[in-house]
């Protein structure tokens, strides 16, 4: 190419695209879906702050359903197999994903997962993602449902200051409901700031640690776990 | 941490499209929602070092920033906003149900042929 008037230069041409990005995480994430379509698995994608509760949640779930429902985990945690360890104690199986820098579990992953843990039809699977109120919003792995796990000691403008997250979101857990008396939260002000997010969002208020919501936590899962069998067969 | 995501998942499907073509890449246009929550400089940023010792390596990254578009929750106007969240021009109500402007599309490359 000349240096004084650039002759000689290839000329640039465009090619149009037009395609959604994270398209290969979509096309995966169909997959899973209709994987655990296939074989009657209810999957729930659950999400929330580091600390909210989710470990907690699934330990109260095991411990009522263990003997009733097949219950299966994957667990997503940046280190440590701490939580998988937790799940096994508690009396379901787990598959631990390290994502190291990852801050989110993808579809690619719950892929790997599903084929290392033996699935059975009409198993219960809960996906424990990675704590974080971001980036998991941004990937579908296939679920049917989608929980977020909060707070009260996280205040009540979580769902505005996370809006895309919380829009995302099925059914909302506020856990560690016993700690409201004890800080400076207002459950009618966090309430109103999620319905501004979410109006579709079903709220469940519960304590793993005192166990108060856990009953309308297991009716709800089930009650959505029915619906979604009932759609598979009709 | 989302942006380096991006700019992985975008570098692949650039790849998939030229597949095994000689061109290179001397400038890719986005467009991205400004409710989908990723920050342009930083997405640019992870861009430029992705690209490194591929085809697209110093390509320019056009940005197209889409409006967000919601319905209010409380008086239902449509109205558009930029950044994450809006609040009714109206009734000043925050937030409100998402009707578009999270999307994240890759819409042309403009390449040279070697």
């Amino acid at each position: 190419m000349c240096d004084t008037c650039g002759c000689g230069a290839s000329a640039v041409r465009t090619i149009d695209v037009n395609e959604r990005l994270f398209a290969s995480n979509a096309a995966e994430a169909e997959h899973n879906r209709a994987h655990l379509a296939g074989r009657k698995i209810f999957a729930i994608n659950l999400m929330g702050t580091p600390g909210a509760g989710k470990t907690a949640l699934l330990e109260a779930t095991i411990a009522k359903w263990r003997g009733s429902r097949r219950i299966l985990v994957i667990e997503g945690d940046q280190a440590t197999d701490r939580d998988s360890a937790r799940i096994r104690a508690a009396g379901a199986s787990a598959c631990q994903v390290e994502t190291g820098l990852g801050c989110h579990l993808d579809a690619h992953q719950i892929h790997d997962a599903l084929h290392h843990l033996d699935l059975r039809d009409g198993d219960l699977l809960f996906i424990e993602n990675v704590g974080n109120l971001v980036c998991p919003a941004l990937f579908d792995l296939g679920e049917r449902l989608r929980v977020v796990v909060t707070s009260p000691t996280e205040g009540a403008d979580k769902p505005l200051k996370y809006p895309p997250m919380f829009r995302a979101a099925h059914l909302i857990v506020l856990n560690k409901c016993d700690l409201i008396p004890h800080v400076p939260f207002n459950l009618d002000e966090w309430t109103e700031y999620v319905l501004a997010i979410n109006r579709q969002a079903r709220i469940i208020i519960t304590s793993a640690f005192s166990g108060d919501g856990i009953g309308d936590w297991l009716a709800e899962i089930d009650n959505l776990r029915q619906s979604f069998l009932t759609g598979i067969t009709a | 941490m989302h942006e380096l995501s991006l700019a992985r998942d975008l570098l692949a499907a650039i790849e998939r499209k030229l597949d095994r073509s000689n061109a290179r890449v001397v400038r890719v246009n986005v467009s991205i929602g400004s409710a989908a929550g990723i920050v342009s400089e930083s997405l640019r940023f992870a861009f430029r070092v992705i690209c490194e010792g591929t085809r697209a390596d110093g390509a320019e990254l056009s940005v197209t920033t889409i409006a967000g578009r919601s319905r209010c929750a409380d008086c239902g106007i449509v109205f558009d906003f930029d950044g994450l969240i809006g609040r009714c021009p109206r009734c000043g109500r925050l937030g409100g149900e998402l009707l578009s402007g999270d999307e994240m599309i890759l819409r042309a490359i403009e390449v040279t042929d070697v």
